[in-house]
C-alpha cells in the first residue's frame, strides 16, 4: 500500500516535502532580521577554525541555543506565530534538531524499549554498491513500535552529512523531521522516540545529491508498511502508477 | 530587304505574344481559391509575475545590520541583508540568532585577527562546497534542488557555494534550491594583504580543485603541498568527501576570477567559476566576502567607495544544455563520467543559452539590472567565463575601460566606447559615468546593455532572451524594482511557453493574429 501521499511524495524525491532545516529550524524564533540585534547580547558564535589534524571527539554540546516547543506551546511567542517550532542545539561541528527524549506518542502506553543504533556515513560506505559515491553503513534499521532509539551518527568524511528522518508525528516533531548533521568528520548522539504504528520512515542526507548517490535508507518500525524506492541493496527506482 | 525582313519577323513576336496571353485568359490553370487557414488562439501558458512575492520589501532598504552598513537595492530580488551582514563580519563574529538568520554554517566564514592593526580581519577563512542544481533522480525525471534561468528552464548546474546548513531546499515545502546555492558560483572579496585560506570541502560526487586565476598566490604552500589547483602539476583533485585549504596573500588588488580546473572545459562550463575581487588595502575596510549571485555589492570597499556610488559584479557565460544536461541522464556516477567526459564533444558544442549572474532574459530583469541616478560613477566589474567573445553593447552610454585582467590602465589608454570586447576569462572594469553630456550619458531613462554578437541575446534561439539587462535610471523605476517601460508588453516572455517556442513573438500586440499561427501549422 504505497499510495499515501507522503509515500508519493518521499517516492518521487522527498526534497518536496522535507526542506530547508536551517529555515525552519530557527526562523521561528528569530523574527525579521536575524542579524538586527548587535552582538553583545548574547555570547558571540565562536568557530575556530579546524584542519584534518584536530581531533574530533563526541560532541558535548553547549546548549546555547537549545529551547523546546513541544504541542501546546505554539504560538504563544517562543516559537513564532502559526507554526511549531523547533529544539535544536547546534555547535561548530553538529546539529540535532528536534531531539526527544521524554515525550511519549499519544498512541504508546509506554517506551517499549530503549535502541542504540551507530550509524557511520561517508565515501567509504559507497563501495558496497556500484554507482553511488556517498553512504551509510547500513541502509535499513529495524525498531520495535514506541521504542526510543539513541542514535550516534558518526561522520568519517571531510565533508557536512545528515541523518534525517522524516514522517514522524508532526505534534511531537516539527515538519515531521529528526535530524542529525556534522559540519565534517566527528560524531554526534541525539535521541528521538518512534510512535506505535508499523511504518517504512525515510531516513537520508538532504545534502544536494547526496540521497540520490547513496545516502537513502529506511527505518523500518515493527514489520513496517513496504519497502521505499531506490534504497541502495534493498529496492529499484519508483514506478509512477499507470495512468 | 532587310527591313521587311525585320518587320515580319516582328510581327510574327507580336502575334505569338498576344496569343500566348489571349490564350493564358482563355485556359484557367490556376487552382481553385481556397482560403488560407485562419490563425489560430496559441495560449499563453501560465505567465509568472514580473516580481515574486515571496521577497521581504525591507530587504530593498538601506540599513545597518550588526553594525554593518548596507546600500540600498531597488532591484526586484535584492540579496539578503543577514547574508549580507555576516559576509561582511565572519560567522564566528555574529550570535547564535544573527546567525540563524541565515544558512550559513558556523565555521562558513571564520574572520581573525587584524595583522596590519588598521582596524579590520585580515585573517580570513573561506569555506566552500560544490552544490549540483538541476540535478537527477532515479525516481523522478523532474530536476532536484531546482534553479530556473529563465521562465521553466532549468539545465543542470554546478557552482561553489558558501558552507551551509540545513537542508539544500528554501523551504520545506519546495524543490527549489535555498538562496545560497545559485548560480554563478559567488563572487568572493578580500583585501589586498589578507591572510586567506579557502577550503573546498567536496560535497559533489566527482572530483574538483580551485584554480585562482589571476590572483597572487603561491605556486606550493608552506608545507610543500601544490597551491595551484591544477591536478597534471600542482597537487592531487579534491576527491568526493574530501577537503583540501589553499593559501594566499595578494599583493595586488583588481578583478581576477576562480575556476574548478579538473576537466576544465566541462566543470567551468557546468558553472564552477566565479569573481575574485582583491580590494585595494584601506583603513576599516571589511569586505563583504561573498557576493551571493554576483550582481550590486551591497556594502562595498572603502577604496571603491572613494571613487564610485554603486557596484556591479557581471558574469556571462553560456551553456550547451546537451552538456548540462548529461547529470540527469543516469543516477550512476560511472555513467555520468563516461557521458561527460567521453562522449560529449566539446567540438559540437552549440551553446543555447547565455546567462548574466546566473539568470536570462527576462529573469535578468530581477536582479541584473543597473539602477543609477543622474551625475553617478557605477564600477562594473565584468567575467566572460564563456565560450566566446562578449562584445558588451550599452546602449545610452559610453562607459570607460579603467582595468584590463585586474591591472589599471594608464589614464592615456583608458577607453571611452559602446562596445566592449572581452575574451574568454578576461575581465574587464568599467566606470560607467551617468552625466549627461551627450558622450557619457544620453540622460535619463531604461537603457538596455548586452552581448550584441546577436546570439547572446537569445535563449534557445528565442529573442529577446540571453543576456539582454538594462541600465535603469531610479526615476523609470517602480518601489519593487519593475523598470516602467513604455514600449511592448514584457509580461509574454514570463512564460516557458514563449521560450518552448510556442507563442508567436508578436502575439501581445497582435490580437487579430494576423501575423501569427495558421491552423494546421
Amino acid at each position: 500500500m504505497n499510495d499515501s501521499p507522503e509515500r508519493k511524495f518521499s517516492a518521487i524525491g522527498p526534497r518536496g516535502l522535507f526542506s530547508s532545516i536551517g529555515v525552519i529550524a530557527l526562523s521561528q524564533l528569530v523574527s525579521g532580521h536575524a542579524l538586527a540585534n548587535e552582538p553583545g547580547e548574547e555570547q558571540l558564535f565562536r568557530a575556530e577554525a579546524y584542519d584534518a589534524s584536530e581531533q574530533r571527539t563526541d560532541l558535548a554540546i553547549d546548549k546555547t541555543m537549545e529551547g523546546s516547543c513541544g504541542e501546546g506551546k505554539c504560538g504563544e511567542g517562543k516559537c513564532g506565530e502559526g507554526s511549531c517550532g523547533s529544539n535544536m542545539r547546534m555547535d561548530e561541528l553538529a546539529m540535532v534538531m528536534n531531539e526527544n527524549k521524554d515525550n511519549i506518542p499519544k498512541d504508546c502506553p509506554q517506551i517499549s524499549e530503549d535502541i542504540k543504533l551507530t550509524v557511520k556515513a561517508g565515501r567509504e560506505y559507497s563501495l558496497g554498491h556500484n554507482g553511488t559515491i556517498f553512504g551509510f553503513d547500513a541502509n535499513e534499521w529495524r525498531v520495535s513500535p514506541c521504542s526510543r532509539i539513541t542514535v550516534t551518527f558518526i561522520n568519517e568524511d571531510q565533508v557536512r552529512h545528515q541523518w534525517m528522518i522524516h514522517g514522524l508525528p508532526k505534534y511531537l516533531y516539527p515538519q515531521g523531521m529528526y535530524h542529525m548533521e556534522l559540519n565534517g568528520e566527528g560524531q554526534v548522539t541525539g535521541t528521538f522516540i518512534v510512535p506505535s504504528n508499523e511504518k517504512n520512515y525515510l531516513v537520508h542526507c538532504d545534502i544536494a545529491q547526496h540521497m540520490e548517490k547513496g545516502m537513502k535508507a529506511q527505518l523500518v518500525v515493527g514489520k513496517g508498511d513496504g519497502n521505499l524506492p531506490s534504497i541502495p541493496g534493498i529496492s529499484g527506482a519508483y514506478i509512477p502508477p499507470a495512468e | 530587304m532587310i527591313k521587311i525582313k525585320y518587320t515580319s519577323s516582328l510581327s510574327v513576336v507580336v502575334v505569338t505574344l498576344l496569343a500566348g496571353l489571349l490564350g493564358a485568359c482563355d485556359k484557367a490553370t490556376y487552382e481553385p481559391y481556397k482560403e488560407p487557414p485562419p490563425s489560430i488562439k496559441v495560449e499563453q501558458g501560465e505567465v509568472q509575475a514580473f516580481c515574486p512575492e515571496t521577497i521581504d520589501p525591507t530587504w530593498r532598504e538601506a540599513q545597518t545590520i550588526a553594525g554593518v552598513e548596507i546600500q540600498e537595492s531597488r532591484l526586484c530580488l535584492p540579496d539578503n541583508p543577514s547574508d549580507i551582514a555576516a559576509f561582511v563580519r565572519g560567522t564566528n563574529n555574529l550570535t547564535m540568532t544573527q546567525l540563524m538568520g541565515t544558512q550559513l554554517s558556523t565555521d562558513a566564514l571564520v574572520k581573525g585577527r587584524d595583522l596590519d592593526g588598521d582596524g579590520d580581519p585580515d585573517e580570513i577563512h573561506i569555506r566552500l562546497e560544490v552544490v549540483e542544481l538541476n540535478g537527477g533522480s532515479p525516481d523522478s525525471s523532474d530536476p532536484m534542488t531546482t534553479f530556473e534561468i529563465a521562465p521553466g528552464v532549468k539545465p543542470g548546474f554546478w557552482a561553489f557555494a558558501p558552507k551551509t546548513r540545513g537542508m539544500a531546499t528554501e523551504n520545506f515545502e519546495s524543490n527549489v534550491a535555498n538562496s545560497m546555492l545559485r548560480l554563478p558560483s559567488p563572487t568572493i572579496r578580500v583585501e589586498q594583504g589578507d591572510k586567506v585560506t579557502i577550503t573546498l570541502e567536496n560535497s559533489h560526487y566527482f572530483p574538483h580543485t580551485i584554480h585562482l586565476h589571476g590572483v597572487d598566490h603561491p605556486y606550493v604552500k608552506e608545507n610543500g603541498e601544490g597551491n595551484d589547483g591544477v591536478p597534471q602539476t600542482s597537487g592531487p583533485m579534491i576527491m568526493p568527501g574530501q577537503r583540501f585549504s589553499y593559501e594566499l596573500q595578494p599583493r595586488h588588488a583588481g578583478t581576477m576570477a576562480y575556476h574548478c580546473h579538473v576537466q576544465t572545459g566541462a566543470h567551468l562550463l557546468m558553472g564552477l567559476i566565479g569573481l575574485f575581487v582583491i580590494e585595494e588595502n584601506r583603513p576599516n575596510n571589511p569586505v563583504q566576502t561573498f557576493n551571493i549571485g554576483a550582481g550590486h555589492v551591497r556594502h562595498p570597499s572603502v577604496a571603491v567607495r572613494e571613487s564610485y556610488d554603486r557596484e556591479y559584479d557581471l558574469l556571462y557565460i553560456d551553456t550547451d544544455t546537451e552538456l548540462h544536461n548529461i547529470i540527469r541522464s543516469s543516477n550512476d556516477v560511472r555513467k555520468i563520467a563516461k557521458s561527460m567526459n567521453r562522449e560529449y564533444k566539446l567540438s559540437e558544442s552549440t551553446p543555447d543559452y547565455f546567462l548574466l549572474n546566473g539568470r536570462s532574459f527576462p529573469y535578468t530583469l530581477r536582479e541584473s539590472i543597473i539602477v543609477t541616478a543622474p551625475d553617478e560613477n557605477v564600477k562594473l566589474r565584468i567575467l566572460n567565463a564563456g565560450t566566446s567573445m562578449l562584445a558588451l553593447h550599452t546602449h545610452g552610454h559610453k562607459p570607460t575601460i579603467t582595468h584590463y585582467d585586474g591591472v589599471e590602465l594608464a589614464e592615456a589608454a583608458q577607453v571611452t566606447r559602446d562596445v566592449i570586447m572581452v575574451g574568454s576569462a578576461q575581465r574587464v572594469d568599467l566606470k560607467l559615468s551617468t552625466h549627461n553630456d551627450g558622450l557619457h550619458s544620453y540622460g535619463e531613462g531604461i537603457w538596455l546593455y548586452h552581448d550584441h554578437t546577436e546570439l547572446g541575446i537569445t535563449s534557445n534561439n528565442m529573442m529577446p532572451g540571453g543576456n539582454i539587462a538594462t541600465i535603469v535610471y531610479e526615476s523609470y523605476l517602480s518601489p519593487e524594482g519593475m523598470p516602467k517601460t513604455q514600449g511592448v508588453s514584457l509580461m509574454p516572455y514570463f512564460s516557458p511557453e514563449y521560450y518552448q517556442r510556442k507563442v508567436p513573438v508578436w502575439s501581445a500586440s497582435d490580437p487579430d493574429g494576423q501575423l501569427g499561427e495558421p491552423q494546421g501549422e
